[in-house]
């Protein structure tokens, strides 16, 4: 079967900065890929890049067999792209409820289904009692999950998670990495999740993808992945010596 | 041939004094990222200015826009401290609005105080000038306009120097970069706020009294400035001061050829189409940082 | 509900006693609460701030005059056509400078309107400055009047009253279905969020367009209505800018982004303005432009204290507060 994402060479340059450098890979539906690299090694760049805030001066991106590589936002996510942001967004000024019957609306044109979609989406990430809360007063965490229920109700195939975990206590980290593993699982979306903290994206991905300066410089299992010693070097500085 | 030639430098001339208009723009918005609709008002009030102290003193207005600086300086000031400062914090729309509500204030103040009436200099230097012609390559070029412009010039270039070459200005540059790396350096953004609202009320007031020379004077002369003066600033870029000047010049001069083809009511809308043309082709503006 | 028995039964005791000089106040209340609430759809809902609607305004106005002129068209099948030309004259011009974002949009809406006046006053085939006449009909009866939208005699300002209440309330439904609708919903998302409105399949250009569409619809609505009621279609009378501003003011005094906001704040400003004028009558403060100072007095206090206008001030609060001490 052909995969659901592909990338073929994506370049992407700002002036003098190469941000990512023919960067290939290929998801399979399904699955739950971890990116990870340093800081600034090019993961947020490539991710507006897939969702089209960004356009790759070198390169092809192929989604569910359609070439994105040019696509303006709106077309991506009504292909089955989502993603959250490295900074929380959300319409602030709305309610949470409201919030995530505006992703609904992907969908339908009548606000009594986008309501009880809604309705059953923030029950799914545990915000059924923010349902009227104006969304710029939630807490961080409690943000995050509605960006994840906004992003749900356009009933994608592909989530992108940019650093869904940054910012959270440890308790609201467990609780976050239980939500993604009941999408995947009880919705069956693949999911492509970049992330810092270690303990949270080794156990939760199949495969992982390493950046570091823009390039790809590992792939596997996170077992083969935390042994490669161009990762290790990449974050740990080549002087390294490891214990073993 | 000499037809186009002389409007081109009739434009430039212009171009000059509306430099000096937008430039006051140029540095709010670039400081802060205001809007103000009322900046038309300033030059009202400068262009009152003059008139008052010419009518009531006799006092020439090249002179004048030292006092008439000065004031509206200090009025700029106030307006910041008072009103601009408390809408700062919120959205663009209500800055809008804050300044449209001071636009009116302004605008029907002086129309209480003056009346509606049309006013004119008379028996000013530039004034007892006018007819006075200089024959330079078969242009005629009008000594009024001409000196005006230099004057407009000479302001510039010493507010470029101010804002490139001392300290201060570099504080000012400092604070538009980034406005809490400059509060750890011991800048107060607050002081340059308000001294940015000083010297651009203070900026196009100056051009009013030197404009009253040869435009009538009356309480609602100031919006069609503020319109221009925006056009010109975003086709500059907004917030680049040399891209003001060059702006302002090409506004001149697209304005004055304009008038050899077209009614002279649509003078200012070509204008106008160029800024959104070029708005939609290089939204950052010929020369902006965007 | 008060407001609104208030509002038809407030000109009766007027036209009995023979004051149509309020009726008429009252009229010109309901002519631009109609344009805020037209307004709200671009600047209170989609958050785009936009100086150019009463472009869409003297649209109305000349579509329907012309019609009227030339063909005998009757005015209410011109207000029609008037509404549809001036949606797609905005639709076709808002769509690239959908582009422009925040303030530079806002200067490009002015920029359209500068543009707009020469050609208004220059066009031959709307008379230009000379402007367009509408010749009275005089001699009908209530419900011709009514058809040909031209109230004569004791009864003028009455008709006009009444139309402008209607056409008022037939835009606060209309905006409702809007407001809670999809449409509603996005050009929120769109003014919180643009580019997040984005990642979840919003088209943020369209919407702009859809919104502003909209309020020019309303605008030439209105401008006809006007139009007609002075029988005379002047461009720079129509062309002139307080058709926006004072639409747009009334809505943020009164609650920008609420459905109500435009109404209270028309009831509030216009009367001012009014009993400046005639309180100041021929005095040596006439025609000085005290009730614009005024105006501007009430903006410059709303924006720094309240900017969300009266209507976003917690009454909800305050009267059952009152109501526990009573």
């Amino acid at each position: 079967m052909a995969p659901l994402l592909e990338l073929h060479g994506v370049t992407k340059r700002f002036g003098g900065l190469v941000a990512n450098k023919d960067v290939s890979l290929a998801l399979e539906a399904g699955e739950i890929v971890g990116l990870i690299g340093p800081n600034g090694a090019g993961k947020t760049t490539l991710f507006n890049c897939l969702t089209g805030y960004m356009h790759p001066d070198e390169g092809r991106i192929v989604f569910g067999g359609v070439d994105i590589t040019r696509a303006r936002p709106e077309r991506v996510s009504r292909l089955g792209m989502a993603r959250t942001w490295q900074l929380v967004r959300t319409f602030g000024r709305m309610t949470a409820l409201e919030n995530v019957v505006c992703g609904a609306l992907a969908h339908t044109n009548r606000i009594g289904v986008a309501r009880a979609r809604a309705l059953r989406l923030l029950d799914f990430t545990g915000l059924a009692s923010r349902e009227d809360v104006p969304a710029a007063t939630l807490t961080l965490a409690d943000k995050k999950r509605l960006e994840i229920a906004r992003a749900l109700a356009t009933e994608p195939r592909l989530l992108l998670l940019d650093e869904a975990m940054s910012g959270l206590t440890p308790t609201e980290t467990a609780a976050a990495v239980d939500l993604v593993r009941r999408i995947h699982a009880e919705l069956g979306l693949t999911l492509c999740v970049v992330e810092h903290v270690m303990e949270v994206v080794m156990p939760l991905s199949g495969r992982v993808v390493v950046l570091d300066y823009g390039e790809k410089i590992a792939e596997g299992t996170p077992a083969e992945v935390v042994r490669n010693e161009q990762v290790i070097k990449a974050y740990l500085g080549a002087h390294y010596r490891g214990r073993d | 041939m000499t037809l186009l030639l002389q409007a081109v430098v009739n434009g430039l001339e212009m171009g000059f004094l509306y430099a000096l208009v937008a430039v006051g723009l140029t540095i709010i918005w670039g400081l802060m990222e205001m809007i103000n609709f009322a900046h038309g008002e300033f030059l009202m009030l400068g262009m009152f200015g003059a008139w008052g102290l010419s009518a009531g003193f006799g006092l020439d207005p090249l002179l004048s826009i030292v006092p008439v600086g000065l004031v509206l300086y200090g009025l700029g000031v106030l307006i910041y401290r008072h009103l601009m400062r408390h809408v700062q914090r919120g959205d663009p729309f209500t800055q809008i609005f804050a300044t449209v509500g001071l636009l009116f204030l302004l605008q029907n103040g002086a129309v209480a105080v003056f009346t509606s009436d049309y006013r004119y200099l008379s028996n000013t230097l530039l004034t007892r000038l006018s007819g006075a012609n200089l024959h330079v390559l078969g242009i005629t070029v009008g000594v009024p306009l001409l000196i005006g412009a230099l004057l407009a010039l000479v302001i510039f270039l010493a507010l470029y120097l101010l804002i490139d070459r001392t300290e201060f200005g570099l504080a000012l540059q400092a604070t538009a970069e980034d406005r809490e790396a400059a509060m750890l350096v011991g800048i107060r953004p607050q002081k340059m706020f308000a001294v940015a609202w000083g010297l651009g009320a203070a900026l196009v007031a100056v051009a009013g009294a030197i404009l009253a020379n040869f435009f009538a004077v009356f309480p609602q002369v100031g919006f069609p400035f503020t319109v221009l003066a925006y056009a010109i600033v975003a086709l500059g870029g907004f917030g680049s001061i040399l891209g003001t000047l060059l702006a302002a010049l090409l506004v001149g001069v697209v304005q004055s050829v304009t008038t050899i083809y077209l009614p002279p009511a649509f003078k200012d809308a070509f204008v106008f189409a160029s800024y959104i043309l070029i708005g939609l082709l290089r939204p950052q503006g010929l020369f902006g940082r965007f | 509900m008060i407001g609104v028995l208030l509002g038809l039964a407030y000109p009766i005791p007027l036209q009995v006693a023979g004051y149509t000089y309020f009726q008429t106040v009252g009229f010109l209340v309901l002519l631009n609460a109609m344009l805020g609430v037209g307004w709200n759809v671009i600047g209170g809902w989609a958050g785009q701030f936009d100086f150019g609607p009463q472009v869409s305004f003297a649209i109305g106005a000349y579509v329907a005059a012309i019609l009227f002129v030339h063909l005998g068209c009757n005015p209410w099948l011109g207000m029609l056509a008037g509404v549809v030309v001036a949606m797609l004259v905005c639709a076709l011009v808002t769509y690239p400078l959908t582009r422009l974002r925040g303030h530079y949009f806002a200067i490009s809406t002015v920029a359209v309107w500068m543009i707009a006046q020469p050609i208004g006053a220059t066009w031959e085939f709307i008379n230009g400055s000379r402007g367009l006449f509408i010749p009275m009909q005089t001699g009908q009866g209530a419900l011709g009047a009514l058809a040909s939208l031209q109230f004569a005699g004791r009864t003028k300002a009455l008709g006009y009253y009444y139309v402008a209440f209607a056409l008022l309330a037939v835009t606060l439904v209309l905006a409702r279905l809007v407001e809670r609708g999809k449409l509603g919903f996005y050009f929120r998302a769109i003014r919180d969020d643009q580019e997040g409105a984005e990642g979840i399949g919003i088209d943020s250009r369209l919407y702009k367009v859809c919104a502003r569409s909209i309020t020019a619809g309303v605008f030439a609505a209105g401008g006809v209505l006007y139009g007609f009621w002075a029988l005379a279609v002047f461009p720079d009378q129509v062309l002139d800018l307080n058709w926006s501003t004072l639409p747009t003011m009334a809505t943020v005094v009164g609650g920008i982004g609420r459905l109500w906001g435009p109404v209270l704040g028309a009831a509030i400003l216009i009367p001012i303005s009014q009993i400046m004028s005639t309180t100041l009558g021929t005095g040596p403060l006439a025609g000085r432009g005290i009730d614009l100072i005024v105006y501007g007095l009430v903006i410059v206090v709303i924006a720094a204290l309240r900017p969300t206008g009266i209507l976003s001030l917690p009454w909800g609060r305050w009267t059952r507060r009152l109501a526990r001490r009573g």
